[in-house]
Formats: structure tokens, sequence, C-alpha cells
């Protein structure tokens, strides 16, 4: 053959189609709205983002997973699962969801202000509510598979050396109070990190607020209820001094529910259990309140 | 105004907008858009932006209504924005996604099935010219790529109507000429209406069949580009020297010529003023080297206006 034939297709050769319009269906608001949280529910974890933006998600991971499989492995050798699942280990949660959210919410939010992309969703067919109820299903997922998947480990583990029926039974029944508390994690931390994140389009900004706030005030937490006596004091003192920061405030709330007093953050609230439920309810509210309030200022911009 | 035989694309009545602050940006503007390409002008601050959120629904008129494809822009807001394809002034690209990645995104948002976005999405930036690139991020593309990425996002949606808001903004004039080209190229063999403000008259005249301007919030005048441009009765008259002899003459002869930089403005009476002109300049032996019929400019729309060479307005 010529050369011609082998070298690959010059600059100039565009085969002109011609413009082709669209009229076939088109997805509803419902499913548009999917589409979006899918997106940055996948932009959550870095996919469809360079290297760097995997990194973290990626480590979360490992750092979390990691104790359940050592704790997996140990109950194949016959030792005893060592971590619960309604609390696992708690100050690696508090500690992996704060750099996680930290990390990942800005991520979400904060880069669509830096690039000024609002304005291209806004004038599609999406309501001012949209973006932000999108974003936040899909933080929430994000926050839920971080929280339950290494539970699942832990469980799966536990089972598979379980002697009876027996055994995997009240695995099963310890192991759903755990996964309904890290729902109520993943749904209150995901809007707290969101409505903070998206205060500033400055992702470095907005990485800094939501690590501080997660940070302080947890550390205002601890050295309240340790001044108080530790999560074994009784007085009110010690059982309200969870009520400054949201990892203790879910925490107080697990207790409240019947979760072991014994293990985890807090000195069982006692009587002020359905105060930290209160605040918790009052917290997501005005976290969701005010990353919708911050989306209609947006769109009229 | 002249009503249009096709039915407008945009009407607006008693279009008004106060903003909070008690800032007036349209003040009762009434004005149809007929298919096609249609400039809107306007200085700014005339009210262009405001329009065009209106029409995208984005933000409710004080007063009036609006209407776009025959919807009405307060109720029908989601409806009209699947038919439109929007493409704002500003920077609105991330730097850290492909513009393959990017515009079927925001083609699955514009509510096109995962396939078709996909398919839509490549089809776009080969229209506006972007082949091999757009695998690469947007963040290494230079001004003009990214100008056309921002147009292949309001067209991947397959809209009926196309809102750019200055579009040429920050181009180089190669830039602005490729992507005046484009715009016209949509127009006409797309079969998509547009409609695209700027504030540079020089570009809208080369490109639309029509133009609305603008001032305060109201309408100047509303057209075709052609009826902004008719022939008038003035010669043009332009001499390498002599201007003040030449008129001198002329007005010997009972042509009462006005001056206008180094021009000489006739009123053309009929086809014998030519050959008055002929005889002055032949008179006075003067070097001739513009003898046209004046058209009506564009700008003269503006002339209060402060607004330079190129049609740009001072402000």
């Amino acid at each position: 053959m010529s050369d011609s034939a082998l070298s690959p297709p010059a600059a100039g050769v565009i085969h002109d189609l011609g413009y082709r319009g669209y009229d076939g269906p088109r997805l509803g608001r419902g499913q548009i709205i999917r589409a979006l949280t899918w997106h940055s529910f996948r932009s959550s974890f870095g996919i469809g983002r360079g290297v760097k933006g995997k990194i973290i998600p990626v480590l979360a991971f490992v750092a979390i997973c990691l104790p359940a499989f050592v704790n997996a492995f140990a109950v194949a050798r016959g030792n005893a699962r060592l971590f619960g699942y309604d609390v696992y280990v708690p100050s690696l949660r508090v500690a992996v969801v704060t750099i996680f959210l930290a990390a990942q919410a800005p991520e979400l939010v904060s880069r669509d202000l830096r690039n000024r992309v609002l304005p291209l969703y806004f004038c599609r067919p999406l309501r001012r509510g949209d973006y932000p109820l999108a974003k936040y299903l899909a933080l929430t997922s994000a926050l839920l598979l971080l929280i339950e998947i290494p539970l699942l480990i832990l469980y799966l583990g536990t089972i598979a050396s379980a002697k009876s029926g027996g055994a995997v039974w009240d695995q099963t029944r310890a192991l759903i109070p755990g996964l309904g508390v890290g729902l109520m994690w993943a749904v209150l931390m995901a809007a707290i990190g969101l409505v903070l994140a998206s205060l500033t389009g400055r992702r470095a900004y907005s990485t800094g607020i939501v690590a501080i706030s997660c940070v302080l005030t947890f550390i205002l937490s601890l050295l309240l209820i340790q001044s108080e006596g530790g999560t074994t004091a009784t007085s009110t003192g010690a059982r309200i001094a969870g009520l400054f920061s949201p990892f203790t405030i879910l925490d107080g709330v697990r207790v409240w529910l019947g979760g072991n007093p014994q293990v985890g953050l807090v000195a069982n609230p006692g009587r002020y259990g359905p105060l930290y439920g209160l605040l918790a309810v009052i917290l997501l509210a005005a976290c969701l309140g005010g990353l919708a309030a911050r989306y209609r200022k947006v769109s009229q911009s | 105004m002249p009503s249009t035989d096709p039915p407008a694309v945009i009407q607006t009545r008693v279009l008004t907008k106060v903003y909070p602050g008690g800032v007036t940006a349209l003040d009762g503007l009434t004005v149809d858009f007929a298919p096609g390409v249609t400039g809107l002008v306007g200085a700014n601050g005339a009210g262009k932006s405001t329009l065009i959120k209106i029409l995208l629904g984005l933000i409710r008129p004080t007063k009036g209504q609006a209407k776009v494809l025959g919807q009405d822009c307060e109720t029908s807001g989601e409806k009209i924005r699947s038919l439109l394809g929007y493409m704002p002034e500003h920077d609105c690209l991330p730097a850290d996604v492909t513009a393959t990645e990017f515009v079927t995104h925001l083609g699955r948002i514009s509510g096109l099935p995962p396939t078709v976005a996909k398919e839509r999405a490549a089809e776009s930036l080969r229209h506006v010219g972007l082949h091999e690139e757009r695998y690469r991020l947007i963040g290494t593309y230079s001004t003009g790529m990214k100008q056309r990425v921002k147009l292949a996002q309001a067209l991947v949606g397959a809209p009926r109507l196309l809102l750019l808001d200055e579009p040429t903004n920050g181009l180089d004039p190669a830039g602005r000429t490729a992507m005046l080209e484009l715009i016209a190229r949509i127009g006409a063999e797309f079969g998509i209406s547009i409609v695209v403000a700027s504030h540079l008259l020089g570009e809208i005249e080369r490109i639309c069949d029509h133009l609305v301007a603008i001032d305060g919030g109201r309408l100047l005048r509303a057209d075709t580009i052609t009826s902004f441009t008719q022939v008038s009765q003035v010669l043009a008259v332009e001499v390498e020297e002599g201007v003040a002899q030449l008129q001198a003459e002329l007005a010997a002869r009972g042509l009462a010529a006005t001056t206008q930089a180094r021009t000489l403005l006739v009123p053309l009476g009929g086809d014998d003023t030519y050959d008055v002109v002929r005889d002055c300049v032949a008179a006075l032996s003067l070097p001739l080297c513009r003898l046209e019929q004046r058209r009506h400019q564009v700008e003269e729309l503006f002339r209060d206006e402060e607004l330079d060479e190129e049609g740009v307005w001072n402000v």
C-alpha cells in the first residue's frame, strides 16, 4: 500500500454530518436530580477527577476499614469481636469523618462556586432547591458508605467464624442498631459539612472552616467531659457536656436510644437524652435550611 | 414595532424590574424578538443581563410579562429552560475536567438520556471546532477554546433558542471573527434562533438579522438590521485637500454641504446632484477620493452616547 494509506488521517479530514437536533424523550426533573446526585456521589470519591482527588477518599477508607479487617482476622483465629457495631472505634471514626468531610464537602460545593458553574445548572430545567438537594443526597450516601462498610466487614468476618445459627442471629441483631447509628451520623454530618463548605468558593478556606468547626467543637466537648469526671461520671455537668459538638451529640443520641453507655464518647446523658435528640434535629434543620437559603441567594446573583 | 409573520420567539410586555436596592434595570420594556439571529445591544447597565435572567426564569419581573417560545417565564420556567441554551458572559468552566466530560454532564442536566448526552456532547464540541482537544482538561485551554466550550454547553441540550451573553468577551480579533462566524452558522444552518447580547455594535451588525436596542431599561428601537442601515438621502464626498473650497463652491451652486470630520455631506436631491459635485471638483481641480450615497449606521441610534470609532461605549 502507499504511504498515504498507512499514515494517520490528516488533520483536515472532517466528516461534517451537519447539525442534528434531538426530538427524543427528555428526562423529568426527578431523573435530572438523580443524574446530578450520581455525578456528585462519584466525585465525592474522586471518580472522574485526577489521581489527586482520590488520595483522601482512599486513605480514609483504608484507615477506617483497617481495624475491622484486623478484628475480623482475629475473630477467625478464635478471639472475640473487640469493636461494637454502634460505636466501632469512636475516635478513629470522628477523625476519618472529619477529614473526609473537610476534603470532600468542598469538592462538591465550593468547586462549583469557585468556577462559577452554578448559572449553567440554574439555566437548565432544575429548581432552586434541586442542586443543594442532590449534593446533600450525594454526600450523605458517601458518608454512609464510609461509616457502614467497616461495620459490614466486621460483621461478615465475625459470622464467617460463627459456630451456630444463633450466633449469626446475635451478630445481626447487634449490627442493625449499628447501621442505624451510621445513618444518623451520615445524615447530620453531611448537612453540617455542606453548609459550612458552601460559605465560600475558596477551597482551602472551606476545607479549613469544616475541619476547624468539627475539631474545635469536638475538643471543647471532650475537655468539658473530662473536667466533669469523664464518660463514667453521672453529674449534670457531665451529662450535658456532650452537647457542644455534633459528634458527641450523635453519641448522646445513641446512648439515649438505648446504646451501651459504657463505651463511646460521652457520659450517659440520662434524663438529658431528649435534649441531645432535640439538638440533633435542630442542628440538621438549621443546616439544611441554611443550605437552601444559600443557593436561593446564589441563583439570583 | 412592525409585527413579523412568524411568531415571535420572545415577547415582553411592559416588563419592569426594580431591584431591592431601588435600581430600575428594566423600565416597561415591550418588544418582540423574531426568529433568526437577533442582536440585543445596549451599554453596560442597559438591562441586557436582567432581561436574559428574566427570560431564563431565574429572577421574577417586578411588573409585566415575558414569554419565551409561547411559554410564560414566571409559570413555565422549567419548560422554557429545557428549550433554551444559555452562554453566560463570565467564566463558568471548571479547570480540572475534560471538555467532553463537562459538556456530557451538563447534557444530562439538560434532561438528555446518558447515551444521547454523550453523543450530543461530542457533536456540539465538534460543531464549535473542538476536535481532539476535547479530551484535554479545560484548564489547559486558551480563552478562545473556553468560549467555544461555553457555546458547546449551550448547544448540547438541543435548544430551540440560544441566549448568548457577550460571546466574544476576551477574544482577540481573529477569535472574535471565528466566534461570530460560528454564531452566524448556527443561526443559519442549525435552524436555532439566537439572541446575542453585546455592547459591540460593529459585531452585532455583521451577524444579525434583527436588532433590539435598549437603553436605561427602555426600548430604543427594534427592527431588521437592513432597516437600520438603509441608504439615506445624503451623499458623502471626500477630497484629499480643499474641503473648505469645495464647500464654498457647492454653496455657490446651491448645495448646502455640511462637514463631518474630513467628509462633506451633501443633501441628495436627484441624479443631477452627482453632476454638480463632479463639476465643482473638476472646476477646483481637487483630488476626489470618495463619492457615495451614505447608509444609515446603527451607531446613529446611540449618537447621544459616547461611542468610540469601533462602536464601543466609553462607560
